[in-house]
């Protein structure tokens, strides 16, 4: 089980490199969303606001009404956003749930694919 | 079949789908043009009223279909579906076999209605046979252009769009039903003169609500699952009343030898009813399920596609993205395959093959599906939101009927009901043949590939932490 310590690591260093990649702000310019993270294991919350593509907080609870609702263990979070897991093989095996339209989920994957091409 | 209440909260997303969009999806998705045609197949084996009886068993029959789709989407309400179920039913490599099948539908929905409706616009226009390709080849132009451009239909749009199609098919129907001399002054001719012949008339009637379970794929973004449960029961509904009308007025109003040669049933209907008035509504409806046709055939076959490459199972290429993030490639492909599709059909006349693979195929998935049910009845002890009753004994009733239909209909000619025809079971056979031999063949190649190029590409880059056990060795050691 991953800390609320290591997530917010892991947040912050998805963050830079979200928001330091041009090609994602450019493809992410028309999505803005507040997204809502669920830990299945550690009953931790936490928020993240993308503003056309720019993730502009993230939060250590839920706040707004979320567009999407994305539920998985504290250690599937850190890898993912560390890189190191493809989020699609995990949501394919029923591992992240996601609540929110096909157009969204496919983004919110969309974001590690052009981060992490290799992931 | 029952519903239960499910334990997990209910959580509320800014934009959700309600009963009524949900159930305009699974008909929109579900009524396609080719539906006109799937009549006339129906008609093939069951002339005049009986085809509306046909229609009704095969409503009937869908209930299951409704009930069975409804417990395994709350079992996993996941756009991932068919894909899902029987990963976890039956295994991974089976999971992605049948699912490559499946969206050859897709496909061949695509190819069908883009056929139908540039055979339909060419008829109305009174131009050359050969500019229909033409304009196959514009709508598909078009289609592509939208989706590479990231354009939706809004969720309302796909709603008006679809009860317009609906409600415009019944009430022209209705209004041939009671054309001078109509089916009510003389109900008995409602009965035809042909041979009534039950399981291949049930079948392609099963082909009329083909795809209303797709619905399923909209799950994440449904209010509660209920929503997809409803939107399961009654879009099948509203496919039985439209498409019992409409073969009513059809097998009234159009002689079957007319109707067996043509490409474009409903605008017979129109003109036999209305005159030109009446063939240029039916024209507006065909091109409006182009609408829900394109716009949701492209999105659910792209993503899936765009999933598989993701997950290694196709060659990654199909998983880049444009600057609109639009799987590119999938979309080209899908478009590029299905103008091909549509050339071959356009060429030799075979549409009517076209619905008797998609019902075999639909049956077979039918079937699938309610192998999936019962196995994760067993495998699966987790409280369901549905939960059919008599569930098991009924998936496999489910499980022995559809297969009956599968083989009733892979071996129709709906050309000559007193016929049969390998041809439907050839095809499946080799869509089948490639998916499997691609999934056994290529797809372990690729994910070897995929795991080399990652692990030599970059090491992982979350930090390690001490393990607690570790901590605890060192407090030892530093004592």
């Amino acid at each position: 089980m991953a800390d609320w310590n290591e997530l917010s690591e892991a947040l912050a260093d998805y963050t830079i490199s979200c928001n330091e990649n041009e090609r994602l702000r450019k493809m992410q310019r028309d999505w803005s969303r507040v997204l809502h993270f669920v830990c299945s294991d550690t009953a931790q919350n936490f928020s993240m606001d993308v503003d056309r593509g720019e993730i502009v907080s993230v939060r250590e609870s839920h706040v707004g009404v979320p567009d999407i609702v994305v539920t998985a263990t504290s250690e599937t979070f850190c890898d993912m956003f560390w890189g190191d897991l493809n989020p699609v093989q995990k949501y394919l095996r029923g591992e992240i749930i996601v609540k929110g339209s096909q157009e969204d989920v496919m983004r919110l994957d969309a974001i590690s694919y052009v981060i992490w091409p290799d992931s | 079949m029952t519903g239960e209440d499910s334990a997990e909260p209910t959580i509320t997303l800014r934009r959700s789908v309600g009963s009524a969009t949900a159930t305009a999806t699974s008909a929109g998705l579900a009524f396609a043009a080719i539906d006109y045609l799937g009549v006339v197949s129906i008609l093939a084996y069951a002339p005049g009223a009986t085809a509306a009886f046909a229609i009704l068993i095969g409503g009937l029959v869908v209930i299951l279909v409704s009930a069975i789709f409804s417990e395994l989407n709350g079992l996993y309400p996941t756009a991932a579906g068919i894909r899902l179920y029987l990963g976890r039913a039956i295994g991974n490599r089976t999971a992605l076999s049948v699912t490559f099948t499946y969206m050859t539908t897709v496909v061949l929905v695509i190819a069908a209605d883009a056929f139908l409706i540039g055979a339909a616009v060419r008829h109305v226009l009174n131009e050359p046979a050969v500019l229909a390709y033409v304009w196959i080849a514009v709508l598909l132009g078009i289609a592509l252009a939208a989706n590479l451009r990231g354009v939706r239909l809004a969720g309302w749009v796909q709603t008006v769009v679809t009860y317009t199609v609906l409600a415009g098919t019944s009430v022209l129907s209705v209004v041939a039903l009671f054309h001078v001399g109509g089916a009510f002054k003389r109900p008995l001719d409602l009965f035809g003169g042909g041979t009534f012949s039950g399981i291949q008339a049930v079948a392609f009637a099963l082909f009329l609500y083909a795809a209303f379970e797709w619905v399923t794929t909209t799950a994440e973004e449904a209010r509660s699952p209920k929503v997809i449960t409803r939107a399961l029961f009654i879009a099948p509904a509203l496919i039985w009343i439209v498409a019992s009308v409409f073969a009513l007025a059809l097998s009234h109003l159009v002689g079957f030898s007319t109707l067996h040669g043509s490409a474009y049933p409903q605008l017979l209907l129109g003109h036999a009813a209305l005159g030109t008035v009446g063939e240029l509504w039916m024209l507006a409806l065909t091109v409006m399920t182009a609408l829900n046709t394109f716009n949701g055939g492209f999105l659910v076959a792209s993503r899936f596609i765009y999933a598989a490459a993701r997950e290694g199972n196709l060659p990654r290429q199909f998983a880049r993205l444009n600057m609109n993030a639009v799987p590119w490639l999938a979309v080209t492909t899908l478009a590029g395959v299905s103008a091909a599709t549509a050339a071959v059909v356009f060429a030799t006349g075979e549409w009517l093959l076209l619905v008797s693979v998609g019902a075999a195929i639909e049956c077979a998935i039918y079937a699938v599906g309610s192998l999936c049910l019962l196995i994760l009845r067993s495998r699966v002890d987790r409280k369901r939101p549905f939960k059919m009753i008599a569930g098991r004994p009924l998936a496999v009733f489910g499980v022995v009927l559809f297969s009956l239909l599968f083989v009733a209909t892979a071996f129709a000619d709906p050309k000559n009901s007193r016929h049969f025809s390998v041809a439907p079971f050839t095809v499946i056979a080799i869509l089948g043949s490639i998916s499997t031999a691609y999934v056994l063949l290529v797809v372990p190649k690729l994910q070897r590939a995929a795991a080399a190029r990652s692990a030599a590409a970059r090491p992982r880059r979350r930090p390690t932490r001490p393990s607690p056990k570790d901590s605890d060795s060192n407090q030892v050691l530093g004592e």
